[in-house]
């Protein structure tokens, strides 16, 4: 943590934005390039990418049960 | 007889045009679930719920425009029904927002831990830790990680589903993963350190 440079500090808020594609051209070549050249934001960029895939995975991990299904079956109106 | 005609086929069509869009609504129905699931506390909420939005959308296919977002649209109905439950008159309290930046869960796990692979990093959180933590996350904030970061909606998207502007969107987000990491950090590391 001995580095802590003003681009860093851009990089770490551009780096959500990027992760969810919602950067413009030129605010993603900005973060590409020092993400490439940073190993300090290149190991938070790493974390927060597998951070992600957690979330997703714990919040995902249940599925909708049959019966739901069932359920939401029914509602169709039935053919004539 | 020519008009009985043109009668018996606009019916035959929009008989069609229903079967198709129930049909496509039910093709998303484990996503509607995923989201709903993460929008109330407990599985038989998300249930009602999503048979609820269900019902709804069944009831107004005319006012879905073929051709355009149904995940959004079905979406939208549901999010609104969740509000319209009345969720809101329970808000959380505010929480202060968290100063930290984006980094800080790193920085705190690699504080208490010491130094590791960063792709592995996230493991020393549990799944549970992180359910929880999300639970925890006041509603305004969360209705939008669970819609970009579950969902994989757009910011625009989840702007037009909760109608309001794309830069409260963003600035919701924003603050949303910060408090998320916060609660993460003391749950996992502790208040101390």
């Amino acid at each position: 943590m001995t580095q802590f440079d003003p681009i860093c500090e851009k990089c770490e808020e551009l780096i959500q934005p990027f992760l969810d594609r919602e950067l413009s051209e030129s605010e993603r070549e900005e973060a590409e390039g020092h993400l490439s050249d940073c190993g300090y934001c290149n190991k938070r960029y790493t974390f927060e990418v597998s951070l992600r895939r957690y979330v997703r995975q714990a919040c995902c991990s249940e599925e909708m049960s049959p019966e739901l299904k069932a359920k939401l079956a029914s509602l169709r109106t039935p053919l004539q | 007889m020519a008009e009985a005609e043109t009668d018996a086929r606009r019916l035959a069509t929009e008989a069609r045009d229903r079967v198709r869009f129930e049909e496509e609504a039910l093709e998303l129905s484990d996503q509607v679930y995923r989201v709903a699931r993460r929008l109330v506390p407990t599985r038989e909420e998300a249930e009602d719920l999503v048979q609820e939005a269900y019902a709804r959308a069944f009831r107004a296919w005319r006012s879905y425009t073929p051709g355009t977002n149904l995940r959004a649209w079905l979406m939208r109905i549901l999010t609104n029904l969740n509000i319209d439950r009345g969720r809101r008159e329970q808000r959380a309290p505010d929480m202060q927002p968290m100063e930290e930046g984006d980094y800080f869960l790193y920085n705190r796990l690699e504080e208490a831990n010491g130094p590791a692979d960063e792709e592995r990093i996230a493991e020393r959180l549990s799944q549970d830790s992180i359910v929880d933590a999300l639970s925890n996350v006041p509603h305004d904030f969360r209705d939008v990680i669970v819609l970009v970061d579950i969902g994989d909606f757009s910011y625009q998207e989840a702007a037009q589903i909760l109608d309001v502007p794309i830069g409260t969107v963003m600035s919701r987000l924003h603050r949303g993963r910060r408090i998320l990491k916060g609660q993460l950090a003391e749950a996992t590391v502790g208040e101390e350190s």
